[in-house]
């Protein structure tokens, strides 16, 4: 294996081949070649052509301003513990877990259902997220990533501010224990 | 390794081809692998099923880690030399130190791939960027356990700096480790 025959005027005495007449010597290059295989199956192993995946977000500059009939409005606010509350123009807020199991990947069956029957039922629907300042960030891609799945383009991040928190807080008191997600 | 005193007929098979082309892919994998350089901090990403990629070159990473630590990364070294001009290098004159002194950080600091940063002086750092390269593409990082809170401060940065456009990082979710 990786022999190479070399003429040369020099008679390298007994590994030179018999039938030949003219006298060569041979370099075994079997350890080059070793490591040149340990080499390429490292590199080829360690290199991974791809690129990071990422998803494009753009937002309104801050100054615009668009109105939208209230009933077009869906709010849709997520809390510290992973359940999400969601509520049509001034309705009361509905409840719902945001995953099925704790370590879930995807949203829960029932947000998704929500999210397919409503914009089904009004193709003008605006969806307003407003996520928790304690929740994950996990909350923001899983809910984005979702969003962008069923091509819904029509959605916009707000701020959750204390109104929010009293609109779901006085649906949580109401019902029992909530159980922590996280 | 040629028996011609044996009476067995031996065979030989010509391998030259064959380690041409690995040299050939060995000299290929060698001159395109470039080493990942080491992170400061392990970030879990969020898995998504978005499979666009990251932009190739110019790109401003802003990471938080799930402790809600902030780091930035900007990969041209001109960028970086200017970013230190512009913000490092007046906080270190001021501090008092020598002319030498300043010069050796910069060199520490066009080296850094990605760096720590506080949270108040993200600004700072963030509008420098933009200074530097105007054809920056943000991209936003962070672990997937870190609060919202510490991600919307980011994204709100962004708004305020008339950055419409950026990108989160996200594993495909097919091949969550």
């Amino acid at each position: 294996m990786g022999m190479v025959d070399s003429p040369n005027g020099r008679d390298s005495g007994r590994k030179a081949k018999r039938r030949r007449k003219r006298p060569g010597f041979h370099i075994d290059m079997t350890p080059m070649v070793d490591v040149a295989f340990l080499l390429l199956t490292f590199f080829m192993l360690t290199t991974t052509f791809s690129r990071a995946n990422t998803m494009e977000i753009n937002i309104p500059p801050e100054n615009s301003e668009v109105k939208i009939a209230e009933t077009n409005v869906m709010t849709f606010r997520i809390a510290r513990d992973g359940y999400a509350f969601w509520s049509i123009g001034e309705g009361t807020p509905r409840k719902m877990r945001l995953y099925d199991e704790r370590e879930a990947m995807t949203l829960s069956s029932e947000v998704r259902q929500v999210l397919v029957q409503q914009t089904k039922a009004n193709s003008k629907l605006v969806i307003v997220v407003k996520i928790s300042d304690q929740a994950k960030y996990k909350y923001l891609v899983d809910l984005i990533d979702e969003f962008n799945m069923m091509n819904i383009d029509r959605f916009s991040l707000d701020d959750f501010t204390d109104a929010d928190a009293m609109a779901i807080g006085i649906l949580a008191s109401g019902v029992t224990e909530v159980p922590d997600l996280n | 390794m040629s028996k011609v005193k044996s009476k067995r007929i031996g065979f030989r098979i010509d391998m030259t081809p064959m380690v041409d082309v690995a040299f050939l892919l060995l000299t290929f994998f060698m001159l395109t692998t470039k080493f990942r350089p080491p992170e400061p901090v392990q970030i879990d990403l969020p898995s998504s099923h978005a499979e666009q990629k990251v932009p190739e070159s110019d790109i401003l990473t802003v990471s938080v880690s799930g402790d809600n630590r902030y780091f930035m990364g900007v990969s041209s070294q001109l960028s970086r030399t200017r970013i230190f001009e512009r913000v490092v290098q007046p906080r270190l004159e001021a501090a008092g130190m020598s002319g030498i002194a300043v010069a050796d950080s910069l060199q520490g600091f066009k080296l850094a791939e990605v760096f720590p940063v506080r949270k108040n002086e993200l600004p700072h750092f963030v509008t420098a960027a933009r200074f530097a390269n105007q054809r920056l593409r943000p991209v936003v990082k962070a672990d997937a356990n870190a609060d919202f809170e510490a991600v919307n401060h980011v994204l709100k940065l962004f708004k305020e700096s008339n950055i419409l456009t950026f990108n989160l990082v996200t594993v495909l979710e097919k091949e969550v480790r």
